[in-house]
């Protein structure tokens, strides 16, 4: 399956900023911090746009997966509810 | 299990004798890494290319809503059953 069918274009897309690309993008800055002091360089004021394109990088690849993720968990959404609406017995009585 | 238990003596002595848990290569293989001149090329690619993403990033975001719209207006709301 492709990464992102063309039906997952019907869900409302997720804003620009989402956990994931968040999440993501902290973490892309982590990684350009982090060989910042591994190469004993100052850890914040140095390779600045390494920072930044780690980070965006980050959020670019979080807000593509989270995309998926609300396209997968639609899918299986849209699969209970067919399977509920075809045995309408089984769900019927909620006491039992 | 020889040769495991030997990576790790030299990867303690690497770290007692470096400073810090800095990596170290040999000099024969590696240039020295000059810190104190940018290297004007390599910023100018790492800002080119960030602008560039940010910008497929937010252009893809506008298309999603805009072709979400618009198959919201062409499916005009025919199943009720689902959100």
């Amino acid at each position: 399956m492709a990464f992102l069918p063309d039906e997952s274009r019907s869900l409302p897309p997720p804003p620009l900023l989402n956990k994931g690309s968040m999440w993501l993008g902290f973490a892309g800055w982590m990684t350009a911090l982090i060989d910042n002091a591994f190469n004993q360089r100052p850890i914040f004021r140095a390779g600045i746009h390494r920072q930044i394109l780690l980070a965006t990088l980050g959020c670019f690849v979080g807000y593509q997966l989270v995309k998926r993720t609300e396209y997968m968990h639609a899918k299986v959404d849209r699969e209970l509810f067919e399977y509920i609406r075809h045995h309408p017995v089984d769900f019927n009585s909620s006491t039992g | 299990m020889a040769a495991g238990l030997r990576a790790v003596r030299r990867w303690r002595l690497v770290a007692a004798a470096a400073p810090s848990l800095a990596f170290t290569r040999s000099a024969f293989v590696v240039r020295q890494p000059n810190n104190a001149q940018p290297n004007w090329l390599g910023v100018g690619l790492a800002f080119g290319t960030s602008a560039a993403v940010w910008g497929l990033l937010v252009k893809q975001h506008n298309e999603d809503v805009m072709e979400y719209e618009r198959r919201k207006q062409a499916r005009g709301h025919k199943c009720t059953e689902c959100s």
